[in-house]
């Protein structure tokens, strides 16, 4: 599960502080599959990345299956990226100078997981790139670049993979794929998936959703779905 | 626009201009500090020379050349003259309990010694020849310690005694840094005959030395050398030495000055490197500007304005370096009495011009060619993501045959010859191609790594050939630099190990001079008698000997000044000998060798000799043996074996017969006793018993050599070591350039989960293995260039030294090694998602 409380995110724009997230709490439960919506510049991705160890927040602490974040070292947010958590971004952001294959090898040779190369291409069939495993990036259209990225994510079974604006880069079609993909691996899987982006229609796919707005939680239909069950429980 | 693109990249290229300032500081440093010295020795010229005029000679004066000579200085006005005789000699303690004997270079001097420069005594004690008179003598220092005697004390040189009554700090005519066979002692020209080692052959140089009146000095140099132009009488004035300094100063000036300029040209090629990925990461802001309007010219004018703003930034930096340099000269020379002391050292004009305008041009020359890039990137490159291939055309082509040809030139004028600035262009660009292709070739050998299963190991392989890398930079600057110190250093190693084979092997270790005729059987005596100590041994009769003709199919020279002027190299002087045998190491590859004694002079001459002076059997050599002539048929060509010449390394073997009782010394060449003490004994005793013999202790020898060698390799290893310091600037610059892809690496590797020791040891192994490569091919060059040299220009046995090599390459992986991860440490500390979003 991943909890974060009174989590806020401010930086310095030249001499000025500027507050990109206000305080806010939610829990997202495990299995879940929940949309970050809102427009640009509301704080989406940095929600994602404080929730990745990617970022650390200005206060609150961040909690994954109950261990603050918050509180560990590089290197063990390090290893807890390379076992719990998987990431998508919007620019890709695939090793230029390593194939399609050897890209969503590396997490596992990071972790030190044997055997890598069956596994590899298992993921790259999953995503529909068998033929493709020993092309480099550059030989590659963005959205099979998506699906080598989205391989990589899965590459150590993380029970959390964290989305940026993942078709943001993409042509509709394309587009449309990768959140099937992402749909897919949650149902099978039953993976927690938290996918940023600004487009409500692909966000409506999502089971839950929570919009922001300059920093601020607008809607959460997460805190709407707890209610609900603890009504339910209640009654 | 220059401005504001110089401003926001500065940093990343400050490091290739040091590298260009290193370089010019380099070439500015030697060029003023030469310029200075050559100031004051030009000014000193007399005082190197002690006169106007000098005419020597290593025979007895003949008493017509006096004639001659005393004739033409009268006409000449001359106004003052004295007399010198230096002779090498051995000199012992006159105290019998001290016994050790020690060559040295005697100089007996008269009164009016010397006509120009002074006789500099240590302490407070000012020269005058009152010093000398009546058995006195002045020393160097070093002979006191060689002796164990004091100022005070008595020491005997041949047959006299002479008291020690000063030290010698300096004195005219003396060259710095010359190879001399011992310390120097003066002594009174009136008291040389009461030694008795001056007789009939000694080596003796006398010199006469003369004031001159300025306006007649050139026209007596001129009348006395027509005189003794077939005589061996030399004449020189302090202008023709002036001159010489000059010139040899002037060609040190100049090649010293390529040391400076092969480091910039590396920092030429950093540059060169540099701007390829400069103009990679700035594909996209090129091609706004040119949806913007910009022209191709446009741009490139820019960047050029910014590469020659930067490396005149570069040269004045190293001008200011060499400023630095040259102030701490006085500090460092002291208050030395050495003539270098006396130069006021600055930085000359001419010197910082020059160098300027050489960092500045080679920061161009090797910028303009991958500028030309900017032309092939197209404004479309914003609509899609293309990957911008490198391109030539006519005219990338044609700019750099002209970048080589102004390289060219421009190490010609350094070198201040055409000739010479072709071989070092070429020799700088085979050494880069062989580099380059040794680079290659390790970075293939290596490439299997790239499937280790070790994930840091396989990355830092892949690395040294990712798109943009500095590999090939790094591996040509640094692989150069160890190249410079692990050749020069195995070079020493193999030459002080060839010298100390022959003198450690039982080949003879000491060699007697100047054993007179009627002394032979005395020596002989002296030296078979075991009480000694010394092993094997023989005498040889020895004559100096002049060729002054050839009368040959090949060659004719009808007088001595044509043989000098043929430049046979057989114009010097020779010693001879006569034999009945040929030596172990000598063989006959043309004619017959006389082993029979005949009346008709006959002599075998070397190969090598013969070669070059085009001599053949049945050719007739017309020689001077002391100013004795004789005509000598040659029978034979002999093959001689230098390396193992110690018994018998001569170019001219005679029959006997007709030389036997010529004037003659011996030599003997022979195995001296094993311990240094017991040769100081043997020494002593022999030169009690023969006060006029001399005695040459290859040991000795052995040690001054090695003195002199660590000298050069000092001087070597320290412009290997400037390479070397460029190489690790360029490899930081490296570092600096590509961070911009670790950062990006490290970033996405650290979000799938890679620990900072993870990418900690990813880099440590791509610069752990790029170092190795870098080690690995200085160290092969090493071995070729340490090949080559034993080969054919020292003509020793190749040796190759496993512990210098495997130094080389372990230091420089280290050095390598470390200079990359310390300089990437910030890739280490990056957030990565700061990182991924800027991407």
């Amino acid at each position: 599960m991943i909890e974060l409380r009174d989590v806020s995110k401010t930086v310095m724009s030249g001499s000025e502080p500027l507050t990109i997230l206000h305080p806010l709490s939610i829990r997202i439960p495990e299995r879940e599959f929940v949309a970050i919506v809102g427009p640009s510049g509301s704080g989406k991705s940095t929600l994602l990345g404080l929730i990745a160890g990617l970022d650390a927040p200005t206060s609150g602490a961040v909690l994954i299956d109950g261990v603050d974040i918050t509180r560990l070292g590089e290197d063990a947010l390090a290893r807890l990226r390379g076992e719990k958590i998987g990431f998508v971004f919007q620019f890709f952001h695939l090793i230029p100078s390593l194939t399609a294959y050897e890209n969503v090898a590396v997490p596992m040779e990071i972790a030190g997981v044997d055997p890598a190369r069956a596994r590899a291409h298992a993921l790259l069939e999953e995503v529909g790139l068998t033929g493709r495993s020993h092309h480099y990036p550059s030989q590659l259209s963005g959205g099979e670049q998506q699906r080598v990225a989205l391989a990589r994510a899965l590459a150590n079974d993380p029970p959390i993979v964290l989305a940026d604006e993942p078709t943001g880069n993409l042509d509709s079609a394309n587009g449309r794929h990768i959140l099937e993909l992402l749909r897919a691996i949650h149902q099978k899987r039953g993976t927690t998936i938290v996918l940023v982006t600004h487009d409500r229609e692909l966000a409506s796919m999502a089971d839950a959703r929570l919009a922001l707005r300059d920093g601020h939680v607008v809607e959460n239909t997460l805190q709407e779905d707890a209610d609900a069950d603890r009504a339910a429980v209640r009654k | 626009m220059a401005v504001r693109e110089t401003r926001a990249s500065w940093q990343r290229l400050l490091f290739f201009f040091v590298c260009i300032a290193v370089g010019v500081a380099a070439i500015v440093t030697l060029r003023s500090v030469i310029q200075s010295v050559r100031e004051v020795f030009g000014s000193e010229a007399r005082g190197l020379l002690a006169a106007d005029v000098l005419v020597t000679t290593n025979r007895e004066w003949p008493p017509e050349a006096r004639a001659t000579i005393d004739r033409r200085l009268a006409e000449a006005g001359s106004t003052a003259r004295t007399e010198t005789i230096e002779t090498p000699t051995m000199v012992r303690p006159t105290d019998r309990s001290k016994a050790v004997a020690k060559m040295v270079e005697l100089r007996a001097v008269q009164p009016e010694y010397p006509l120009y420069g002074a006789v500099v005594l240590q302490g407070p004690d000012r020269y005058s020849y009152a010093l000398l008179r009546d058995h006195g003598a002045l020393v160097r220092p070093e002979l006191l310690t060689a002796l164990g005697v004091e100022v005070g004390d008595e020491i005997t040189i041949g047959r006299a005694p002479f008291r020690i009554r000063g030290l010698i700090a300096s004195e005219p005519g003396r060259r710095v840094g010359g190879f001399s066979l011992g310390p120097r002692v003066i002594i009174d020209y009136a008291d040389l005959p009461s030694t008795g080692i001056i007789s009939f052959g000694s080596r003796a140089d006398r010199r006469l030395h003369a004031k001159v009146p300025d306006d007649r000095i050139d026209e007596v140099v001129r009348v006395l050398r027509l005189d003794f132009k077939d005589d061996f009488i030399n004449t020189r004035s302090y202008r023709s030495t002036e001159d010489q300094i000059g010139r040899d100063f002037e060609r040190a000036e100049n090649y010293l000055s390529l040391v400076g300029l092969i480091i910039v040209i590396l920092g030429g090629i950093a540059v060169s490197s540099v701007t390829r990925v400069f103009i990679l990461q700035k594909i996209r802001s090129i091609a706004v500007l040119k949806c913007v309007g910009a022209r191709s010219a446009q741009i490139i004018a820019v960047y050029i304005l910014q590469v020659m703003a930067l490396g005149l930034a570069g040269s004045l930096l190293g001008v200011l370096m060499a400023r630095g340099v040259i102030a701490a000269i006085p500090l460092a020379l002291g208050s030395s009495p050495s003539l270098l002391a006396q130069a006021h050292y600055g930085v000359t004009w001419s010197a910082a011009v020059q160098g300027i305008g050489i960092g500045v041009l080679v920061s161009l020359l090797f910028a303009v060619v991958p500028l030309l890039q900017v032309r092939f990137i197209k404004p479309s490159l914003l609509l899609r993501d293309e990957t911008a291939r490198r391109r030539r055309d006519w005219l990338t082509i044609a700019t750099m045959i002209g970048v080589s040809a102004a390289l060219v030139a421009l190490t010609a004028w350094q070198a201040a010859s055409l000739r010479v600035g072709i071989v070092v262009c070429a020799g700088f660009a085979g050494l880069a191609v062989v580099l380059h292709f040794a680079g290659r070739g390790l970075v293939a050998l290596v490439a299997p790594l790239s499937n280790s299963r070790s994930f840091p190991l396989r990355h830092a392989v892949l690395h040294l050939s990712r798109p943009g890398n500095q590999t090939r930079v790094i591996l040509l600057a640094v692989g150069l630099g160890a190249f410079f110190i692990v050749g020069v250093r195995s070079l020493q190693a193999s030459l002080l190990g060839e010298f100390s084979v022959q003198v450690d092997a039982s080949a003879p270790d000491m060699f007697l001079l100047d054993v007179q005729k009627p002394q032979v059987e005395g020596v002989r005596a002296f030296l078979g008698d075991r009480a000694h100590g010394a092993g094997e041994f023989r005498l040889i009769p020895v004559m100096r000997a002049r060729v002054v003709g050839v009368a040959g199919r090949e060659t004719t020279l009808d007088s001595p000044e044509a043989v000098r002027q043929s430049g046979m190299s057989i114009g010097r002087e020779f010693t001879i000998t006569y034999r009945d045998h040929l030596e172990a190491n000598e063989k006959i590859v043309e004619g017959t060798f006389g082993r029979t004694a005949s009346t008709e002079p006959e002599v075998s001459v070397e190969r090598d000799l013969a070669v070059r002076a085009r001599l053949h059997v049945g050719d007739t050599l017309r020689f001077d043996i002391l100013g004795r002539q004789l005509a000598a048929r040659i029978t034979s060509i002999r093959d001689v074996e230098w390396r193992e010449s110690r018994n018998g390394g001569f170019v001219f073997v005679f029959r006997p017969g007709v030389l036997d009782s010529a004037p003659q010394t011996y030599v003997a060449p022979l195995k001296g006793p094993a311990t240094p003490a017991d040769r100081a004994r043997f020494q002593h005793d022999l030169v009690v018993r023969f006060p006029n013999v001399s005695v040459i202790d290859f040991h000795e020898i052995l040690e001054t050599i090695r003195d002199v060698m660590s000298k050069v390799t000092l001087a070597i290893t320290v412009v290997g070591g400037l390479v070397l310091f460029s190489g690790a600037l360029i490899l930081v610059g490296a570092v600096a350039m590509t961070k911009f892809q670790r950062v990006y690496e490290a970033a996405v590797f650290k979000t799938l989960g890679a620990n900072t020791r993870t990418i900690a040891r990813m880099l440590l192994f791509e610069y752990g293995v790029l170092g190795s490569l870098a080690g690995a091919i200085g160290s092969l060059g090493a071995v070729v260039l340490t090949w080559g040299v034993s080969k054919y220009a020292l003509e020793i046995p190749w040796r190759i030294f496993p512990g210098e090599h495997a130094a080389g390459i372990v230091l420089t992986s280290l050095l390598v090694a470390s200079i990359g991860v310390l300089s990437s440490l910030d890739v280490l500390r990056n957030k990565p998602l700061a990182t991924l979003r800027a991407e």
